[in-house]
């Protein structure tokens, strides 16, 4: 079954060519790994398959759905959740704040039953509430729950940016650049994380320069250079692909 | 032909004032990127330090110009050093744009206590006589206008494009961190340019004061009529300033000629929301236009204040109890004050959800206080409907209203949002002055009855005490439910970054909307329940200077948090009550403490004594 499919995507900015005819399929429940040298398109990819850029040409489906036309908001609620590249925690509210903030799409109070009161928007927010716990737990942000978030430190906003996107439940979830800013042990548990994620049925997409991480996590690995797609496959495959390898020690091997 | 020359030429006279307002709105804002609403307040303390030169020290009239513009410069290079300079370097622009009101507020104030409320009219520099042209009669002064704005202009361009010191503001302007790495002294400049445009709103205060009676609060109509030409013309751009300028005082006195003159300042506040709809950037682009979304990125909200659940209720039960006793141990003053604080804080909740948790700036929030005020009474007084259904009519006419100024200003991005919201307040003004078969006009409205209930008069200030406490109470449960949930954390989220909160799958448009319609109904509920206390109501008590001070009040008190603008609202209006000499400095204190506070406490007195409270534990 396939999640994404990502078909004849260009976009141009100007004289840059930065998208490039690209096309793949990302497999439900399957990790993949966006990789390429610096500038060669990977965020721009994820700012058109999430519409914060119209592409020029192209499409992008999800589970058989065709996002052209749909806004941020509107992909968001179809279950596609991403992160961003420098963590945008939102300041002027707590940890678990922002935790809660990811489960909006799923929300079914209304506003009215909120400020009556109501038993059952006290349950559900009381229910939300523990599981976001829960999430923080898992990467030891339970203790900060209350502060600010802003007051944390950048790799923890990192995390909770990822705890955030994971409490809107996604059916894909696209992670740019998780891994910056993280210290060796905290990438080690990134990477525990991510293939749990993954285990419990979420289809993951990540944009990563830390080699070791992609290569020990992912089930696909999609190579972008200046634009396009030069290569696709499993870790191992790319590892031996001599146009990855040029592309990235910039000569082909003896 | 002569008297449509006439008009044009009057209307050439008041555009070249507007353009050089605006022109002090242009340049402070190429410089640092802030809209300085304090601008008018310039012109009124330059025009009358010239009256007291003049008149009191008998300087010749030129020197007496000349000194009271070099005093308003050095006033605002204090001013400047003590407060925009330091602001500039951590508060976001929309927390400047609100400092700057309060420091128009505090020009304001400073005038009302040197120079007293009564209006000032000043002898014009040569003579009474016009100049005879023809048939045409042109007044001197009005050349003086001319001269002095077409010099001020040409002086300012050759500054900016033929100086380095030109060459330095334009690179604060263009990109500060940039100019600070190639050795601008950026804090300087911006100082700079500060003190310049209060030189430049002292020379237009100071020219224009023969044509046009003063007043302390005239420096408010200034800076609106001088915003609403950049607004027209393009701030970013020093043509857009002055043609601008020229299309509004054309446009003003084409209007008071040919419609009327009760219906021109709606006539040009209509024109400035039109072009706000259709080129929020103005008619003339400038070069350094400036991505909002970025510089803000930088200083963003940091307080957070929260109180536990258990706190929470804790002090909503004390504070209850002492709602509850305070009739009993107040006199019958204070508990007028009273019960105005909590009717305000009717009002401020509703802000309080828009602005504090929102972060959309309202300066126009009264404007919903008016058309609930004046549609309840009207419907009680004409048509002998129950007080209920009047305020249920005026919250549904403010729901509509709310809707259409929504539906077209949330598009626009953050300051001019500000603005539009501003042009409405000034439109309603002009409304309830303008229509007096239904509201009294400047006068007022007179002869509301008790407020009543299901047949239950409620007749005497305690009866209405103990209502608007009920109706404040329930209004805090509401919100309280409303904040904690989801609602309330996509507003916050939207604060700061509508972007990544979309991409959560919060519906930014929607959830402003929602925003906007409960501020407004709140707000127009406050604005029925007041006229009903007064039994009475004027267009000044629900005008523009009430939606600034309800800004200050929320600032002062706490925006963000549900019980800080009572505070707020508290302060500004038991204080002047209990201590009568201190009204005539209520202005001055609500301007200062605006500014000191978005300054010194932007989480406000609650915020701030939450976090004392934390620190002892």
């Amino acid at each position: 079954m396939i999640a994404l499919q990502v078909e004849r995507l260009s976009k141009r900015f100007g004289g840059l060519l930065a998208t490039s005819d690209v096309s793949f399929d990302v497999a439900e429940h399957s990790l993949t790994a966006l990789i390429g040298p610096n500038g060669a398109g990977k965020t721009t990819l994820f700012n058109l398959i999430t519409n914060l850029f119209q592409a020029d040409s192209g499409r992008v489906v999800f589970h058989g759905q065709d996002l052209r036309g749909r806004a941020p908001g509107a992909i968001a609620r179809l279950g596609l959740i991403r992160t961003f590249q420098t963590a945008r925690v939102f300041p002027g509210m707590t940890v678990l704040e922002n935790v809660l903030c990811g489960r909006h799409r799923l929300l079914r109070q209304t506003l009215a039953a909120h400020m009556a009161w109501l038993p059952a928007a006290r349950r559900e927010e009381r229910r939300i509430a523990e599981q976001a716990m829960a999430l923080l737990d898992l990467v030891g942000l339970a203790d900060a729950a209350a502060r600010p978030a802003t007051e944390l430190p950048m790799g923890a906003q990192k995390l909770l940016e990822v705890m955030r996107a994971l409490m809107a439940q996604p059916r894909l979830l696209l992670l740019d650049e998780p891994a910056a800013g993280l210290n060796d042990t905290e990438t080690a548990e990134l990477a525990t994380l991510l293939r749990a994620v993954r285990d419990c049925g979420v289809t993951v997409m990540v944009v990563e320069h830390n080699m070791s991480l992609v290569m020990t996590i992912a089930d696909q690995v999609v190579v972008l250079e200046t634009g396009a797609v030069i290569a696709t496959g499993t870790p191992a495959e790319i590892q031996a692909n001599p146009r990855v390898i040029a592309a990235y020690l910039g000569e082909a091997p003896v | 032909m002569i008297e449509f020359t006439q008009i044009v030429i009057g209307g050439v006279m008041q555009g070249a004032i507007y353009a050089l307002i605006a022109l002090g709105f242009s340049l402070v804002y190429r410089v640092t990127g802030v809209i300085n609403l304090a601008q008018g307040g310039f012109c009124t303390l330059g025009a009358l330090l010239g009256f007291t030169l003049q008149t009191g020290l008998g300087w010749p009239p030129l020197l007496a110009a000349a000194g009271a513009v070099v005093l308003t410069s050095a006033f605002a290079a204090l001013v400047g050093r003590i407060s925009f300079v330091p602001g500039l370097a951590r508060l976001t622009n929309s927390n400047m744009l609100m400092m700057s009101a309060g420091l128009l507020t505090l020009f304001e104030g400073l005038v009302l206590v040197v120079w007293g409320s009564q209006p000032y009219a000043l002898p014009p520099f040569t003579g009474e006589h016009p100049l005879a042209v023809g048939a045409l009669r042109i007044p001197t002064q009005g050349l003086w206008i001319i001269a002095v704005s077409a010099t001020i202009i040409a002086g300012l361009w050759y500054l900016l494009q033929s100086t380095r010191l030109g060459k330095s503001l334009r690179a604060c302007a263009e990109n500060p961190t940039a100019a600070r790495l190639v050795g601008v002294d950026v804090p300087r400049m911006q100082l700079f340019s500060f003190a310049l445009a209060g030189a430049i709103g002292a020379a237009a205060g100071v020219v224009v004061a023969p044509a046009i009676s003063l007043q302390f609060d005239t420096g408010r109509l200034l800076t609106v009529a001088g915003f609403s030409a950049v607004a027209i013309g393009g701030i970013a751009s020093f043509p857009g300033a002055v043609i601008g300028g020229l299309v509004l005082g054309l446009a003003g006195q084409l209007a008071t000629a040919y419609v009327s003159s009760l219906f021109s300042s709606a006539l040009s506040l209509t024109l400035l929301l039109i072009v706000l709809i259709l080129r929020p950037s103005g008619l003339i682009r400038g070069a350094a236009s400036r991505r909002q979304d970025v510089r803000d990125e930088a200083r963003v909200w940091a307080h957070v204040t929260r109180l536990s659940a258990r706190a929470t209720w804790r002090l909503g039960a004390a504070l209850l109890a002492i709602g509850l006793a305070l009739p009993f141990v107040v006199n019958d003053g204070l508990l007028g004050a009273l019960i105005i604080t909590l009717i305000l804080f009717i009002t401020l909740i509703g802000l309080d959800v828009l602005m504090g948790y929102g972060g959309q700036i309202s300066l126009g929030q009264a404007g919903f206080m008016a058309i609930g005020g004046y549609t309840a009474a009207y419907l009680v007084i004409n048509n002998d409907v129950a007080p209920i259904i009047g305020i249920a009519a005026g919250m549904a006419l403010s729901l509509v209203c709310a809707m259409i100024l929504a539906a077209v200003t949330l598009r626009l991005r953050g300051l001019y949002m500000a603005l539009a919201t501003l042009a409405f307040g000034l439109l309603i003004d002009s409304c309830a002055i303008g229509f007096d078969d239904i509201t009294g006009g400047p006068s007022g409205m007179v002869g509301i009855p008790d407020m009543t209930l299901f047949g239950y008069d409620f007749d005497t200030p305690m009866k209405m005490y103990y209502l608007v406490l009920a109706i404040v109470a329930v209004l805090l449960l509401a919100m309280a439910g409303a904040m904690r949930s989801g609602f309330g954390r996509a507003l916050q989220a939207i604060r700061t970054d509508a972007l990544a909160a979309a991409a959560l799958g919060v519906n930014v448009t929607g959830t402003k909307m929602t925003a906007f319609a409960i501020s407004a109904v709140l707000a127009s509920l406050s604005g029925s329940l007041y006229a009903f206390q007064f039994h009475f109501l004027s267009p000044e008590m629900v005008g523009t200077p009430r939606s600034l001070e309800l800004v200050s009040m929320l600032v002062i008190g706490g925006e963000g948090t549900l019980l800080g603008p009572l505070l707020g609202a508290g302060l500004l209006t038991i204080l002047p009550t209990a201590i009568q000499a201190l009204a005539v400095y209520k202005t001055l204190a609500s301007g200062a403490l605006l500014a000191g506070c978005s300054l010194y406490l932007p989480q406000g007195i609650f915020g701030g004594l939450v976090r004392l409270a934390e620190r002892r534990r």
